[in-house]
């Protein structure tokens, strides 16, 4: 049998991102290019950050994976817009 | 003047719980009222709704809230909404509250989580299997609602607050494939019909802060990941532009 395009690979993976209940995250972009994986977004803290590098590898044998996706630092409110 | 803040899309889990209420310390100093913009949990559970109603307690200005799809992941989404309410928190769900804000008038906010299907030209129709049918007359009862609810209100000021976009400005920076997902342009129609002078909305974490309605209303994108801050603060002042309320008169 041929080896998996990609493009299949990148949608399952996003899925099970998406779908498992350990993270339920539906915004992380993933990229597959060759045996190379790259997973990128945004997601509210590190612990986050690093189950979905766990949840997107699980069962993918033979990819080696690249999470670098972004923990979003939160700043102090400042300023305001008038809208008149 | 009406301060309004905002924000939506904080995702409060077990591992971030408590974080997000030491940068509300300056709230009372800064807004006359707090909109949050659903997606308040990141799986929808009981306990995350715990959680948030914590969050948001006790604070010196009044929270009106809308769910997002996150909230509702669990099935919870009624236990969370009661936690909320306990909480001091006015939950909407195609319904609406008005708002006295001392010295400043009447603030009137319809809240709804909205719902997707797409916008204008590229946009899902009710037609062919009931799963479609489905989806599209979800999103048209929900605008409907949301204009009802609009229309209804009796206050100086007039906000929109969903979880779905009304527009595509703000959906910027996400891939337009996807954007039949995030919005529906039915609920710019509602707002456009209503002399509306603010919508605000979250869902699109890759997207853009401002944007506005085909009919000329600001929007504004809350998502925490756009703005990068605890929250954002909109100041509507009628005074300072009589023309633009002069020319709104709704229907009779």
């Amino acid at each position: 049998m041929s080896r998996e395009a990609p493009h299949y690979t990148a949608a399952r993976i996003q899925r099970r991102i998406a779908e498992d209940d350990r993270v339920a995250e539906l915004g992380i972009h993933v990229d597959v290019r060759g045996n190379e994986v790259f997973l990128h977004g945004q997601v509210g803290t590190e612990e986050r950050r690093r189950l979905i590098g766990v949840v997107a590898s699980e069962g993918e044998p033979g990819l080696h994976f690249h999470n670098e996706i972004n923990v979003v630092e939160v700043r102090d409110p400042t300023g305001e817009e008038q809208l008149a | 003047m009406i301060r309004i803040a905002a924000i939506g899309d904080i995702h409060v889990g077990e591992d971030n719980r408590g974080q997000f209420r030491p940068r509300l310390a300056k709230l009372g100093e800064q807004a006359d009222v707090l909109l949050l913009a659903g997606d308040l949990t990141q799986h929808g559970t009981p306990g995350e709704g715990r959680l948030i109603a914590d969050e948001f307690k006790d604070l010196p200005v009044p929270v009106v809230a809308v769910l997002g799809n996150h909230d509702y992941h669990s099935d919870a989404q009624g236990e969370i909404t009661a936690m909320l309410s306990d909480a001091g928190v006015t939950v909407l769900e195609c319904s609406s509250t008005v708002l006295t804000c001392s010295g400043a008038g009447t603030l009137g906010v319809a809240g709804s989580k909205g719902f997707g299907g797409g916008f204008a030209g590229k946009a899902a129709t009710a037609f062919g299997e009931p799963e479609i049918k489905a989806f599209v007359t979800h999103t048209q009862r929900i605008a409907a609602q949301l204009q009802e609810q609009l229309t209804g209100l009796e206050a100086d000021y007039r906000v929109a607050l969903t979880h779905y976009s009304p527009v595509k400005d703000t959906l910027a920076g996400e891939p337009p494939e996807i954007y039949p997902f995030l919005g529906s342009y039915l609920l710019a129609e509602a707002v456009d019909s209503t002399c509306t002078d603010l919508a605000v909305h979250g869902h699109a974490h890759a997207g853009t802060e401002k944007g506005a309605t085909p009919g000329g209303v600001r929007v504004r994108n809350v998502a925490l990941p756009v703005l990068g801050r605890a929250y954002a603060v909109y100041c509507l002042d009628h005074e300072a532009s009589p023309e633009a309320a002069k020319a709104c008169e709704m229907p009779a």
